[in-house]
């Protein structure tokens, strides 16, 4: 009866896969509504629904023996609606990340919002585990199969993407579920089985249909602001894995890069007319109007980057981050003969030749405008060659900025090895221009000066401010960066520059203290204070004393936007108040919560299955034997994942294939991993040994090769380099997904009754893994990250003997 | 017959009676409120200005706000009004008009009317409040709300703020109140020599800076970041 169920291993694929799929569609979901890391966080905690499968299996499993074919089909089949229906009931509850902290009942909203985006992880986590019961010998090909799955659907649903708005995805996602749940449903009675032709019809209609809401966007993201425009009208909507582009026309979108400064209004008018460019409603770029009218962009004259055009001549000019393009009009108004204009976003392009085509005067198909759809770094690396300017656009939004949500992303952008980068690229004479929005109290832009001190120096440059200019207007900065020393007129240009239009002097060589602090007056010149600090001996002092983490970002702790500092918590408290702490370090704050909700869900969830076991007859030692062991394997196989997906992702340089090929060439090669675990007649301590051995070493290999490989490689194609990763990650993932099936193996063999309780432990442990090893790599660093996985796995070995020793004694 | 009517008269005069009696409450328990808002969240906050003391001690912030939150109106706080807007909380309010340093006979242009409340301070003061809101609901809130105050030194338009309002510049003041990317060219231009800009810069729910601009008498600009605004969170749903 157990053993006879049709489609068993194919439904647990799909199961697998549309499990993953939803995962990722949900976090762009929530990243489109909220911001990415509280998305991040409230993922996190509903994946905890896979170890509450495990326990929920554990105390079940009693009372289903007998019965797992049926269950697997109602489950499966409660799997399949909960996609939509879960979807549809979070997008209800009115849950708001910035009213958190002043309106208790968010609280119990955020719990709620947990609960209904957990159940389809319950629910899926709750198929495998029914699996693993019907197939007990069989507990590796399971695990291939779920990992397979995993793996597959991480590939599919990036295709997904670009095809479905977000929205409809947890829809769509449901047909192949309904399609193998008929397969599953075959011998049960037709009464069962209709209904679901129906309700896949009824789900298509609904998730297809006109009647679909758009995701629900924050009242705090600048969309939401700008959709309250009187005249704001929604002119195209475009999707792709990194993105929702929403282009939106108001003649009242107004955005400068920078404060203009002392712009004169009445001589060249208004600013020409702009149609918004959205990125997932939180960050904006602008198109301007274009109508052969030159002087209508004499406002891009008086902004901070502009500096930049001052002290070269008909430069040619290199745009990370072109988005609307005012950074390529910046460059074509100074007189540059060639712009080369990098986009990451794959809807950029595509939206300005086409629809903005005209209104934008055929920007991007200008003679003189080159477009590079790449990620900045990857692109120079392949590309090589020089520039007179290389300018760092500012796309992030201000308020975004200011709230410190981006705390936890890596941006390879704005890393000390990036600089160096962008300096190798520079022409004799040329500058890079780096703009940040201030914030309060200040920190962005003293980081980006810091960074930019210590890349000129690891350039064997010995007088770094002697290279250094930074302007500041009343909400944003500018550092200029020059390949050779500024030269006399450079410097009157620069002082001139800013004089005229109004912007602050904070560092250039010769800089008299009479001079800052002049036209946006702070009531100490903070930047100016700074500066010196980072250009004199007493730079170490600084970085340590200074109330935020202001030390470069690097390829190793590539988190720019991580200003948060333990040491100087109080004083932060002192100064701003214990309750806008979160409101200036969000990202941080969000990822502490994370990992504290899941340690105390994490305890209830491993901890109640633990206390029912207690009344079964287990030998002495074998919950703790079989805890320590899955709790080893959770942590330390989400900190390689994450670190490697990380590092790889630089390589790849388009996040967009990272992330596709590296997880589901992780998951799919695990799955072969426990595949071969599964088929080899090796004794489970040799084979768990040599995989750990083979895991450290290539681990430790690794850490010392990629960045030769990396190097070597960046200027190669893109199917070239996918190759690469890919025979890179394969032996390591293969080594990876053989202990875990060893584990679940040996104690299935002799213990059944624990099997769930491990599911549940490995799922427990490896959300609160992802958030350890997010803070390991912010305050360690990946190359820690990985040495300390390294470690965690070889405990696996000691581990596992105990595991034997204590669950063989029951056998 | 008669009973009955006697007996409704008598409901009546004693509900009327009720009414007339919580209305005079209400009016009293609002000053007492108003008086404690300015002693406790403001004067005690540096705010020391004279005419910006009895102006804040003048106007009914409870006519500003909406119904349902009537009790809440002189609370430290902003509230919403509606339409994704709030009414500022009155230390902000007092403080912008402190900075702005006018007085009688002066011309003041305020950049977002909202509720109104700000440029009915602002009108206890100076001679005359231009004032441009961008809701088309709000401006005509608004208006009416000027009208029945009997507020008629305040002139209401619908309209995009960042233009200013050519027609009756220059101002002694500008008090803008909602945040920019960048301060509005025409703005700077429709000051007078000598007048000055409140404007807060930063998004909502974060820290804002509240910045002063200064125009000499030369027409030359300067901006002071007056102090880091703590934006106190709104209670309850938009």
């Amino acid at each position: 009866m157990r053993r006879d169920i049709p489609f068993l291993l194919p439904a647990l694929f799909v199961v697998s896969a549309i499990a993953i799929a939803y995962q990722i569609a949900l976090m762009r979901i929530l990243s489109i509504a909220q911001w990415h890391h509280f998305a991040y966080m409230i993922i996190s905690i509903a994946m905890l629904g896979f170890g509450a499968g495990g326990t929920l299996m554990t105390l079940l499993k009693p009372r289903l023996r007998g019965i797992e074919a049926d269950t697997f089909y109602w489950v499966l089949c409660a799997f399949t609606l909960s996609l939509p229906a879960c979807y549809a009931l979070s997008q209800s509850i009115p849950f708001e990340t910035f009213h958190l902290v002043s309106q208790r009942d968010q609280l119990g909203w955020l719990l709620l919002l947990y609960t209904v985006l957990a159940i389809p992880f319950l629910l899926a986590s709750i198929c495998t585990a029914l699996a693993l019961f019907i197939l007990p010998q069989r507990v590796g090909r399971v695990y291939f199969v779920d990992l397979l799955g995993s793996g597959v659907g991480a590939a599919l649903v990036v295709a997904m993407l670009f095809g479905f708005p977000p929205e409809q995805v947890p829809y769509v996602l449901t047909l192949p579920l309904y399609a193998i749940a008929l397969l599953v449903g075959r011998r049960q009675p037709r009464r069962f089985r209709v209904p679901l032709i129906l309700l896949a019809a009824g789900t298509l209609m609904i998730g297809l249909g006109p009647g679909l809401t758009p995701v629900r966007v924050s009242e705090y993201k600048v969309i939401r602001y700008t959709k309250q425009f009187p005249d704001a009208e929604m002119l195209a909507q475009r999707q792709s894995p990194l993105s929702q582009l929403t282009v939106i026309d108001s003649a009242m979108i107004r955005e400068t890069p920078g404060q203009l400064g002392n712009y004169p209004f009445g001589t060249y008018g208004p600013l020409p007319r702009q149609i918004g460019l959205f990125f997932d409603g939180g960050s904006v770029s602008v198109a301007h109007a274009f109508t052969g009218d030159w002087e209508r962009f004499a406002f891009l004259d008086y902004v901070t980057p502009a500096l930049a055009y001052h002290v070269v001549d008909t430069p040619r000019v290199l745009v990370i981050g072109a988005g609307g393009g005012t950074d390529v009009w910046m460059g074509l108004y100074h007189g540059a003969e060639q712009v080369t204009a990098v986009e990451v976003d794959p809807s950029v392009f595509p939206i300005m030749r086409d629809l903005l085509h005209e209104f934008s005067g055929g920007l991007y198909d200008r003679p003189d405008v080159e477009t590079v759809l790449a990620e900045g770094r990857g692109f120079l690396r392949a590309r090589g060659g020089s520039y007179d300017v290389i300018q760092i656009a500012l796309l992030d939004a201000f308020n975004a900025a200011a709230a410190g949500v981006y705390a936890l992303s890596e941006s390879y952008l704005y890393t000390r090895e990036a600089v160096e980068l962008y300096y190798q690229h520079l022409s004799e004479s040329g500058v890079l221009a780096v703009t940040r929005w201030l914030k309060t109290p200040p920190r962005d832009a003293i980081k980006v000066f810091a960074t930019l001190v210590e890349a000129l120096e690891r350039q064997g440059v010995a007088e770094p401010g002697n290279h250094l200019a930074f302007i500041r207007s009343w909400n944003a900065a500018t550092v200029l960066m020059s390949r050779a020393p500024w030269t006399e007129p450079q410097i009157k240009a620069i002082r001139e520059f800013a004089h005229t239009r109004g912007f602050d002097l904070d560092w250039l060589p010769g800089l008299e203290p009479h001079e800052v602090n002049q036209f946006t007056i702070m009531d100490e010149p903070v930047y100016y204070q700074a500066a010196l600090a980072l250009l004199s001996d007493e730079r170490e002092t600084f970085y340590r004393s200074y109330l935020f983490n202001v030390r470069p970002a690097t390829d190793d702790r590539p988190h720019f936007f991580q200003f948060f500092k333990w040491s100087t918590l109080r004083a932060l408290i002192r100064e701003m108040g214990v309750e806008w702490v979160p409101f200036v370090e969000w990202g941080y704050i969000a990822l502490l919560a994370t990992l504290i909700q899941a340690a105390i869900a994490g305890i209830l969830l491993v901890g109640i299955p633990a206390w029912v076991l207690r009344r079964q007859a287990l030998p002495r030692g074998s919950r703790r034997s079989v805890g320590a062991y899955f709790t080893i394997l959770g942590l330390a196989f989400m900190f390689l994942e994450i670190a490697f997906i990380q590092k790889f992702m630089l390589f790849l340089t388009y996040p967009v294939y990272a992330v596709a090929v590296v997880l589901a060439g992780f998951l799919v090669c695990s799955g072969w991993g426990s595949w071969f675990a599964d088929r080899t007649s090796l004794p489970p301590r040799t084979l768990l040994r040599r995989a750990i051995g083979g895991l450290v070493v290539l681990t430790l290999l690794y850490t010392w090769w990629l960045p030769i490989v990396f190097d070597i490689g960046a200027a190669w194609s893109d199917a070239a380099r996918v190759g690469v990763a890919f025979a890179f990650i394969a032996p390591l993932a293969f080594c990876m997904g053989m202990p875990l099936p060893l584990g679940l193996q040996w104690i299935s063999h002799r213990r059944e009754a624990l099997v769930p309780w491990a599911w549940a432990i490995n799922g427990v442990s490896s959300v609160m893994g992802a958030s350890l090893a997010t803070f390991a790599a912010i305050h360690f660093g990946f190359r820690w990250l990985v040495w300390g996985a390294a470690i965690i796995y070889l405990l696996a070995i000691p581990a596992f003997t105990y595991l034997q020793k204590r669950v063989q004694d029951a056998a | 017959m008669r009973r009955t009517s006697r007996i409704w008269f008598s409901l009546w005069l004693v509900c009327s009676a009720h009414g007339w009696a919580d209305q005079s409450f209400d009016t009293e328990r609002f000053a007492q409120q108003r008086e404690r808002m300015v002693r406790e969240t403001i004067e005690t906050r540096d705010v020391t200005d004279e005419a910006t003391l009895r102006a804040m001690r003048a106007v009914l912030r409870h006519e500003f706000v909406d119904p349902a939150r009537i009790r809440e109106a002189y609370a430290d706080r902003p509230l919403p009004i509606g339409y994704g807007q709030t009414i500022s909380q009155p230390y902000i309010v007092a403080l912008m008009t402190e900075l702005l340093q006018v007085g009688e006979g002066d011309v003041v242009l305020e950049l977002g009317a909202g509720s109104g409340y700000q440029a009915a301070v602002l009108a206890e003061i100076v001679d005359k409040v231009y004032t441009i809101e961008i809701v088309p609901e709000l401006a005509e809130l608004s208006k009416s709300r000027m009208e029945r105050l009997g507020y008629d030194n305040v002139t209401v338009k619908h309209g995009d703020g960042y233009f200013g309002w050519p027609e009756h510049a220059p101002f002694d003041g500008i008090i803008v109140t909602a945040a920019a990317t960048h301060i509005p060219p025409p703005l700077v231009e429709q000051m007078k020599p000598g007048s000055r800009m409140v404007i807060p810069v930063g998004p909502p729910m974060q820290v804002q800076n509240l910045m002063l601009v200064e125009k000499n008498e030369e027409g030359q600009v300067r901006q002071r970041s007056v102090l880091p605004v703590r934006f106190v969170p709104l209670t309850g749903e938009r």
